[in-house]
């Protein structure tokens, strides 16, 4: 790990010349690959990447995302997942198989305006993305605090396994589901302890990019910086090892489903 | 084009006091709009321009939807009191040719093939014209596109450069603009080195031709320095390296 560079940049500039593997938001040109986004560039041994700072939410297979429902037809869902491509959820991935649209009554399920947890199925930009609800704590969300956060945010809001989400949590008693899309819902047993945590993500959303700031999040949550919670402080030390944003790793957005539990 | 009086001063100054290789003071501001997914204010002289970016977001109406690639759309407007007598807000011949030269000239700089299905709309409202508003316009716009997160090759600067009492000079301003003799808009990709928009307006010679285009190039790049500078102040304050924490 110490042998990555990290740069800022915006697009256009030159990451890395020589033979370099290109990974996200970089475009090869000749030798060298160039940033194709504002944001932090790293050049490792795997390759060079740039973790934007910065866009709108593009589906990725297997991304977990909150969505609303916004119409049906006789065999699918249209959901809203805060893209530029509205998903479909199949009836048969909520009723089997042998789902008949006479028989079963879709919107008894999923009604318009219900909000889901699901997990995008099949994606290729040449057709809308096709959702399934068949996963682990996946379907309808009954009741949250719902906020829209930039989906460019939602890595560091999770934080190094889950320390950013595991410290707001703790400290405010209550239960955050994030999105990769950058939709949050947020439940807790107190309104406080909701506001609170809103608060806070909100904090991590306006700074996303600066330094210390699980420091400052402690600090407006009235965080003791040696916490009883021994995990919260071990990954605390691993993840200020990292700068500013982490990368949307797929199996960061595993930690959600956990935290869900 | 007639020009009727001198434009340079025996002290070789401009109408606006400035030599003929100076800029008008330049300065852009990211983010202004709130409801926009990225935006520039650019104040290049006296004019005064907002860009917006909307998108990627779905194409309305259908049909218009590329499958292999996203829809870029511009929109440049000037504003009613944006001009000394008051100006017609419906598009003009005027402002729908400069829209579509707008669109080819960032075109080649969006990574349009990332987004099928979708279209990208820019608007660019001009508060205010002092003559090159619309490099000004693109300039902001390619700064705004950057904003929203928008994949591309890079960044769009431009700058023009004109014939004033026979000598060539950058950055042409409205007195110019409608005096002098020559006016060239010139857009171009600083790291790419490519030319996206090129058009002329008078007669030069040969020689005058490139001399204008170097140093409408150059103008371009003093241009591009600005637009890096304003971006780099919006997303990372006045760090300059990423600072690694302890």
């Amino acid at each position: 790990m110490n042998d990555i560079r990290r740069r800022y940049v915006i697009p256009g500039d030159k990451i890395a010349e020589g033979n370099y593997r290109p990974l996200m938001n970089v475009v090869k040109s000749g030798n060298a690959l160039y940033a194709t986004r504002i944001g932090i560039a790293e050049t490792g041994r795997d390759g060079a990447k740039v973790i934007p700072l910065s866009g709108v939410y593009i589906p990725r297979v297997n991304d977990l995302v909150i969505g609303k429902i916004t119409d049906h037809t006789s065999l699918s869902w249209e959901v809203d997942i805060n893209s530029c491509f509205s998903a479909h959820l199949p009836a048969s991935d909520v009723f089997g198989r042998d789902f008949s649209p006479a028989r079963d009554d879709m919107s008894k399920h999923l009604a318009v305006g219900d909000m889901i947890t699901a997990r995008v199925a099949a994606f290729d930009r040449t057709r809308d993305p096709m959702l399934t609800l068949q996963d682990r704590d996946l379907g309808k969300i009954p009741r949250g605090e719902l906020l829209k956060i930039s989906p460019t945010r939602v890595p560091r809001l999770i934080g190094k396994r889950g320390s950013m989400i595991q410290t707001i949590e703790q400290a405010t008693q209550t239960r955050v589901l994030i999105g990769q899309n950058g939709i949050v819902v947020v439940t807790g047993r107190t309104p406080e302890g909701v506001e609170m945590a809103v608060k806070a993500i909100r904090m991590v959303e306006e700074e996303a990019h600066t330094a210390n700031l699980t420091q400052r999040i402690k600090v407006l949550l009235n965080v003791p910086d040696e916490p009883q919670g021994a995990p919260a402080a071990s990954n605390e030390a691993q993840k200020t090892a990292e700068p500013a944003a982490a990368p949307a790793d797929p199996a960061e957005g595993e930690l959600e489903v956990e935290s869900e539990k | 084009m007639t020009q009727t009086r001198n434009l340079i001063d025996e002290n070789g100054k401009r109408t606006d006091g400035r030599t003929i290789d100076e800029l008008r003071q330049v300065k852009i501001t990211v983010g202004t709009v709130k409801n926009a997914d990225g935006s520039a204010f650019i104040e290049f002289g006296k004019n005064k321009i907002v860009a917006a970016v909307y998108g990627p977001r779905e194409v309305h109406p259908k049909h218009l939807a590329q499958s292999d690639r996203c829809v870029l759309r511009c929109r440049y407007h000037m504003s009613p009191f944006s001009t000394d007598t008051r100006k017609n807000p419906a598009p003009s011949r005027r402002e729908v040719e400069i829209s579509k030269v707008m669109r080819e000239a960032l075109e080649p700089a969006v990574m349009l093939e990332d987004y099928p299905r979708a279209a990208i709309d820019v608007f660019v409202e001009v508060l205010q014209s002092d003559g090159g508003s619309r490099c000004a316009g693109i300039t902001a716009a390619s700064v705004a596109l950057a904003d929203a997160g928008i994949n591309m090759r890079d960044i769009v600067a431009a700058c023009a450069a004109g014939k004033v009492d026979d000598k060539i000079v950058l950055d042409i301003n409205d007195t110019e603009d409608k005096e002098g003799g020559a006016d060239m808009p010139v857009a171009y990709m600083p790291t790419l080195g490519q030319i996206t928009l090129m058009q002329l307006d008078g007669r030069l010679s040969p020689e005058q031709f490139n001399e204008c285009l170097d140093k409408a190039l150059v103008g371009c790049k003093m241009v591009y320095d600005i637009q890096r500078q304003a971006l780099m102040q919006k997303y990372f304050g006045n760090e300059t390296e990423v600072k690694e924490e302890q």
